[in-house]
């Protein structure tokens, strides 16, 4: 898993054609960044999380929530649509989906520079990706305005 | 996920993601993407568990030193097991009473359930129950607006209990069904034996054995019969794929 063989066949079959009808995107010029041990790394999600006193996201939402690096994981909820994967792992353990501990750990250990005081989470499950494009540039420059050097991008 | 990368580099940021379904990193050509032979809803493989987690996380920062242009690389480890369908049965067997209501027995399995549910919630100090805008101790509210709505079938009009609703219907049916599943997953954690589950035996057990399964199937009856295209698609929001009785939930 996941492997669309692995998919049930109407699931497989509608994730392959999503995969058909995208388009790829225009590359931004290559960035080639300083050595990890230097990088504050930010986490983008695209689960759906965010705070319990956010706005709950709805189908084909193009915004996002913020959450900061500080956020106690009592505090969040996920208010993804798709009902094509169980949120059992991430109410055992948010890192698994969040890895915002793990980030602290590599800090602590200088395995990265730093971990941002602000992360992105989307909600996925997005037919049309150009309707991402203002939020995902927005994003990008708040990150870069942060002096964050690596976005980190889990899906769910 | 993939486009949003690109998206995000236009600023000068650099970005790593991790990617679950291979063929639409593919189609999207993200900087760098790490694939993981892991199931939806595990995107790092394994709850609970750091040090396979942070190995997931360097290798796909580990591609910021590596790659040179856009590029797709394939995580060679698969994440330990979880119980499967065959492995893992609920210790908490719902006997059925033929003539009791969905809700009546919605409202059953909720009592039943409520002090293994609450011994999670108090273990973690989290719940991700509560997305409707309900709070733990108005489960039963949650269980009586879905069983409601699964008996009369008026999905146009939320059901009153006295709780500000976050989503408007019918995308709230979705939500309140969650709000459910979330509840009876933090429950069996608290069990005594229970491994973690996958999402097919959580799927078997709350579809072959549950009255939460049964409200769920009669809502996505009820919502065919509407037949309206949010209707359709609210139907493939509330049931797994494979599970709905009627067919596809999705088609």
């Amino acid at each position: 898993m996941v492997r669309l063989r692995d998919l049930h066949e109407a699931e497989a079959k509608h994730m392959r054609a999503r995969a058909d009808a995208m388009q790829p995107v225009d590359p931004a010029p290559w960035i080639t960044p300083k050595s990890l041990r230097e990088c504050h790394v930010a986490i983008v999600s695209t689960a759906g999380l965010h705070r319990r006193s956010d706005a709950p996201f709805n189908p084909g939402a193009v915004d996002y929530r913020l959450l900061p690096g500080d956020v106690d994981f009592a505090d969040v909820v996920v208010s993804h649509i798709s009902t094509n994967f169980d949120r059992s792992a991430f109410q055992q353990d948010p890192n698994i989906w969040f890895p915002l501990d793990r980030l602290r750990e590599m800090a602590a250990a200088n395995e990265i520079g730093g971990v941002a005081k602000w992360h992105y989470s989307f909600m996925g499950a997005q037919p049309n990706h150009e309707a991402l494009k203002l939020a995902g540039e927005e994003v990008g420059r708040l990150l870069a305005a942060e002096g964050v050097d690596i976005a980190l991008m889990v899906p769910v | 996920m993939g486009a949003l990368a690109n998206y995000i580099e236009r600023a000068g940021v650099a970005t790593a993601s991790i990617s679950l379904i291979r063929e639409q990193s593919e189609a999207v050509n993200p900087p760098r993407a790490l694939w993981v032979p892991f199931a939806l809803g595990r995107p790092l493989g394994s709850a609970a568990d750091p040090e396979f987690q942070k190995q997931v996380m360097r290798a796909a920062l580990g591609m910021l030193a590596t790659a040179t242009q856009p590029t797709i690389e394939d995580y060679p480890i698969e994440a330990p097991d979880e119980a499967d369908a065959g492995q893992w049965l609920c210790p908490v067997n719902f006997a059925v009473a033929e003539d009791e209501s969905v809700t009546a027995r919605l409202l059953a399995e909720v009592t039943r359930l409520a002090p293994w549910s609450a011994e999670t919630r108090a273990k973690r100090g989290r719940t991700l129950f509560g997305v409707t805008g309900a709070a733990p101790h108005q489960i039963d509210a949650v269980a009586r607006a879905l069983g409601t709505l699964a008996e009369h079938g008026n999905l146009s009009e939320a059901p009153v209990e006295g709780i500000d609703w976050q989503f408007d219907m019918p995308i709230l049916v979705r939500h309140l069904a969650d709000d459910l599943r979330t509840f009876y997953h933090e429950a069996i954690a608290a069990q005594p034996g229970s491994d973690a589950p996958n999402h097919d035996a959580l799927n078997d057990w709350i579809f072959d054995g549950t009255a939460l399964g049964d409200a769920l199937q009669q809502i996505a009856k009820h919502l065919t019969e509407e037949g309206s295209p949010m209707s359709l698609l609210v139907r493939g929001l509330l049931i797994p794929e494979g599970r709905y009785e009627g067919g596809s939930a999705f088609g």
